[in-house]
């Protein structure tokens, strides 16, 4: 009775307005969402509950909690208009800015190394995660603003206005995040229009930077390890080695149909580090294999194919640089992730959206896709 | 074409994310697909640790089946160093623990406790064995208060134990922990089930004799865990396990009773002589010396003495430097060679068996065949002269009465007549001299009986060692009497005389008799692996007109005007008539080495005795005693055995 009325309410409104929004949500990227949410909290779990026999299930609760909280953040950010939000680009990137010099400041707190996150209670603010959204939004802001025509004075107003987050997000420090914040740059400024000039340009001076920032002291000896340590296998000295022998041994042990949920060994007993967040594929593919993490992937990369497809047919070019954004954030931090995993990647802390445990990152996904979404329910708008 | 088009700058974008995904795919491919396997293995080398219960090695009985090495269960408390390393009050559990010991019968202190910890060697899981032999008591108590004494683990391991002390050690052996090179080496045998019984780092082994020797029979197949570790090496779970299981059980030739004899009566009487002047006035050193009993039907070896010896228990233990130097001198000798099959000695007067079957085979004399003996005997040029012990002079004899009174001129006589062949030589060879009698224990030497050749050859070779490479008659001459151009051991001597005593035919000494199944039952044929049969390495012809002479005049040693006579007045020869030689080796600036070979009784030989007692004198007053103390023992054992009317033990 209560479906036949709904379908009917539905029904009568689509009659009277073709272009609703409702519409015209994309039910394919909800649908990978919700499933590649649902793997990440199975794989969180296994890899967090301990051997037993009372096994934990903190990290459970908290992750499904998140993936609620998310869950109301996606819809906030789908149902308000992305027209409106537009306007706030601006304020939100200031506020995330400010979180950003705060948690520097003796208000952050520190762990392994790098002062990243707010103790609230039990839970951890890391402000960087949010920062990729408001980089998404303020350089959407301005380049569906300069409506591409770029000069060398915008140019810098567009480099200076990102360099700030990666700036303070370095001095933390997390390469992982500042890695990401670039890629979303780089990815919004090919399609927002930068002349080819200034992107050979760019590039050049992206490859000269990296080369320069190996070989001079600005990284810590562990850094340079943990990002060379793919390119050099055999150096035994490297200890960033240890953990990706680890982690692809137990992908490799995963073979075509995978041990089972909660029966991989490797992932069970400990030997790889950082299970639930950094090295979480590992635990997906260990326990499913061969087929179950290729289908993972093909979810990531249906969802990018969607996120792309929404970019393309966007009603305006802020639709379609926010939907950009996300997109290189997603596909940059699955490539990342998995192929640090895999060892073909360098090692450096990102997390696997929708996957590793974190709120963070968890939430700023997820309010990331809604976004998304609204920019494709909106387009006939 | 406007390179700047938001189309085309989203289809390169486009194309970027399906290269990183399409790298991503064949990344994942090739490690869950293609190089699995290899990986695979590596994992589960990661998480899986292996440890080994080492199983009871397999018991060794003598010839009438009593348990000469058996095992027994010996508690050990261990503490695991890993699980140390967390304990808070650590220093208080070790203080509790040594009390706990001390109290129970097991004194330790605390100093010692902390070096067993500061050892680097520890089992697979870190586990360091504190205490070895510890009470039903410390047991009972550290199960009782086992959470005061977290990381401290017992477990019961078994442990060689000799029922009858050092005797045999020689024969016996001694087990230790497997060597680093030997882990590599050694191949694993497997059990009646054909498991392979694989050696770990701790692996306790046969390291000297039988348990050497028959380590693939004796070793138990090592009971095998496999326990699930995670990444700090704790263990969470088992993935298979096998159980330990008992090695094979072995009977050997030996009858321990004759060897306790045999090695007693040889220290005794080396203790006797020691010290005391010999005929000549040269003082007995009497160092050591060995005693060979065989079975001269089958080459099965009955007993091997050796003095002075040791305890095997002590090398189990571990021996320290000083200890290991004490054993290499005791009395001027090393404690550590069994004399029986390594020492090599110039036979003397024993060996003219060998002269008088090469001399009576070839015809060149006959029972009847007589000189006449003043003493001395003067042979080639440039001219040697040599004599008879003592100048004692003979008179008219022929060879019965020479090897009954021992006169060399005889002999020299013989060797003169044979020079310049190798009629000696062969003969000797017939017997078994000049090689490795094959006896199934380790470092065996071979002795050597020169030809013209050899001495020439050994000349050529080592000059400085040999400095006369040229063959004189005089060499011949003492050949004939074993001397000079000859060593044996008294293995070899003893086989010699077993194949006088069976008619000719050359046994291979043979320690081992039966293997038999783990835990054997004696009286059940079913528990029978495998019988070693006697092994025929050679005959030599003794016709009765080459055997006949030579045993009538060995038969008179012991008696009358024998050599002998005086060391078996005591002896009742009617019910066991004994055939025998004595040998007074000359040794330069020491005193002689004393010999005796023999056989008994003379009718039907059962056993075959040899002995050989370093600077100890004429051959009847050392060796000849001792050899007839171990007849005593075994003329008893025939009696025995005869009104038994059994022969079920040794068929």
């Amino acid at each position: 009775m209560l479906q036949h009325s709904i379908s009917t309410r539905d029904s009568r409104m689509s009659r009277r307005d073709p272009s609703a929004p409702l519409r015209h949500v994309d039910p394919v990227l909800i649908g990978c969402t919700i499933i590649l949410c649902i793997v990440g909290v199975v794989s969180v779990y296994s890899s967090t509950r301990g051997p037993g026999p009372v096994f934990s299930k903190s990290y459970l609760i908290k992750q499904s909690m998140f993936m609620v909280i998310g869950a109301g953040v996606l819809v906030v950010f789908a149902a308000v208009d992305y027209r409106k939000l537009h306007d706030w680009a601006w304020a939100f990137y200031g506020v995330t800015t400010a979180m950003l010099v705060l948690v520097v400041s003796p208000l952050g707190s520190q762990s392994n190394g790098a002062q990243s996150w707010f103790a609230l209670g039990p839970f951890q603010l890391q402000p960087a995660e949010f920062a990729k959204l408001s980089l998404i939004g303020v350089l959407s802001f301005l380049l569906s603003e300069f409506r591409g025509d770029i000069d060398v004075r915008r140019l810098l107003a567009l480099l200076g206005t990102a360099a700030v987050p990666m700036a303070l997000i370095m001095l933390q420090p997390d390469l992982g995040l500042t890695l990401i914040l670039v890629v979303i740059a780089m990815a919004i400024l090919l399609v927002g229009g930068l002349p080819t000039k200034y992107i050979v340009v760019l590039t050049l001076v992206g490859v000269i930077g990296v080369v320069g920032a190996l070989n001079s002291p600005v990284l810590a000896e562990y850094q340079r390890n943990r990002l060379t340590a793919f390119v050099n296998p055999a150096d035994k000295s490297n200890k960033a080695l240890y953990n990706i022998e680890q982690s692809q041994q137990a992908i490799a042990n995963g073979r075509i149909s995978g041990q089972g949920l909660f029966d991989g060994p490797q992932t069970k007993l400990g030997f790889v580090p950082e299970q639930e967040t950094d090295f979480i594929f590992t635990a997906v593919a260990e326990q499913f294999g061969f087929i179950g993490s290729s289908l993972v992937l093909l979810l990531y990369g249906l969802l990018c194919y969607r996120i792309w497809r929404t970019a393309q047919v966007a009603k305006d070019s802020f639709g379609t640089y926010v939907c950009v954004g996300v997109l290189a954030m997603f596909a940059f931090s699955a490539f990342e992730n998995v192929g640090m995993a895999m060892g073909i990647m360098p090692v450096t802390g990102i997390p696997l959206l929708l996957i590793s445990a974190g709120g963070s990152s968890t939430i700023t996904a997820l309010a990331a896709l809604g976004l998304v979404l609204n920019v494709h329910m909106r387009r006939f708008q | 074409m406007d390179t700047t088009s938001p189309r085309l700058r989203m289809s390169l974008l486009g194309v970027i994310v399906i290269g990183c995904f399409v790298a991503l795919f064949a990344r994942l491919w090739y490690l869950q697909v293609m190089e699995a396997p290899a990986l695979a293995v590596q994992a589960s080398v990661n998480r899986t640790r292996t440890i080994a219960t080492e199983a009871p090695r397999g018991r060794i009985f003598d010839a009438k089946g009593r348990v000469i090495v058996d095992n027994r269960t010996s508690l050990i408390v261990s503490i695991d160093r890993n699980q140390l390393s967390k304990v808070a009050d650590r220093n208080d559990l070790i203080a509790r623990l040594a009390d706990v010991l001390t109290a129970n019968g097991v004194p330790i202190k605390i100093s010692t406790i902390e070096k067993r910890l500061a050892d680097k060697r520890a089992d697979q899981l870190g586990l360091v064995s504190i205490a070895t032999d510890v009470t039903e008591e410390v047991i009972h108590h550290l199960s009782e208060y086992a959470e005061d004494f977290p990381s401290v683990s017992f477990e019961r391991k078994t442990v060689r134990v000799y029922p009858y002390g050092t005797a045999a050690a020689n024969i016996l052996g001694y087990t230790g922990r497997i060597t680093a090179e030997s882990l590599k080496s050694l191949e694993p045998g497997t059990d009646p089930d054909g498991v392979v019984k694989e050696y770990q780092a701790d692996s306790i082994v046969g390291l000297a004799g039988v348990e050497k020797v028959y380590e693939t029979e004796l070793r138990g197949t090592p009971g095998i865990e496999r326990v699930q570790v995670d990444y700090r090496n704790r263990p969470v779970g088992t993935e298979s396990y096998q159980p330990p299981k008992s090695g094979n059980d072995i009977q050997l030739h030996i009858d321990i009773d004759v060897q306790i004899r045999a090695e007693q009566s040889l220290v005794d009487r080396l203790a006797v002589l020691r010290g005391t002047p010999q005929r000549d006035g040269a003082i007995r050193a009497a160092p050591a010396g060995s005693v060979v009993v065989l079975d001269p039907q089958t080459g099965g070896v009955v007993a091997l003495a050796t003095a002075p010896s040791y305890d095997p228990q002590e090398f189990a233990n571990g021996l320290s430097q000083e200890r290991y130097e004490q054993l290499q001198n005791v009395n001027g000798a090393s404690a550590l060679i069994d004399r029986s099959i390594t020492g090599q000695y110039a036979p003397g007067s024993t060996f003219k068996l060998v002269t008088a079957a090469a001399a009576l085979s070839n015809g060149l004399i006959d029972a009847n065949s007589s000189i006449y003996d003043d003493g001395v005997y003067t042979v080639g040029n440039p001219e040697q002269t040599f004599q008879n012990a003592g100048k004692q002079k003979n008179g008219t004899i022929n060879l019965v009465r020479a090897l009954t009174v021992s006169s060399d001129v005889y002999f020299y006589w013989l060797g003169d007549r044979m020079d310049g062949s190798t009629l000696i030589q062969d003969s000797a060879t017939a017997f078994g001299f000049d090689k490795k009698t094959g006896i199934d224990l380790p470092n065996e030497s071979a002795g050597y009986v020169l030809t013209k050749a050899e001495k020439k050859a050994l000349h050529t070779k080592y000059p400085t060692a040999y400095p006369n490479g040229d063959w004189y008659t005089g060499d011949n001459v003492q050949l004939a009497v074993g001397q000079n151009v000859i060593v044996v051991t008294p293995l070899q001597l003893a086989r010699a005389y077993a194949t006088l005593a069976n008619g000719g035919t050359v046994y291979q000494p043979q320690i081992l008799w039966k293997v038999l199944t783990p835990n054997a039952n004696l009286s059940n044929p079913d528990d029978v692996l495998r019988v070693v049969d006697p092994l025929v390495t050679g005959t030599v012809t003794l016709p009765a007109d080459v055997r006949g002479p030579i045993i009538s005049g060995l038969e008179g040693v012991t008696s009358g005007a024998g050599t002998a006579s005086s060391a078996f007045v005591t002896f009742d020869q009617r019910a066991f008539p004994i055939v025998g030689k004595t040998g007074t080796a000359q040794v330069d600036g020491k005193a002689d080495t004393s010999l005796f070979a023999s056989y008994g009784p003379a009718n039907a030989p059962r056993w075959v005795v040899t002995a050989v007692m370093e600077e100890s004198g004429f051959g009847a007053e050392a060796a000849g005693e001792v050899t007839r103390r171990v007849y005593e023992i075994l003329a008893n054992q025939t009696l025995t055995d005869a009104g038994a009317a059994t022969t079920g033990t040794r068929d």
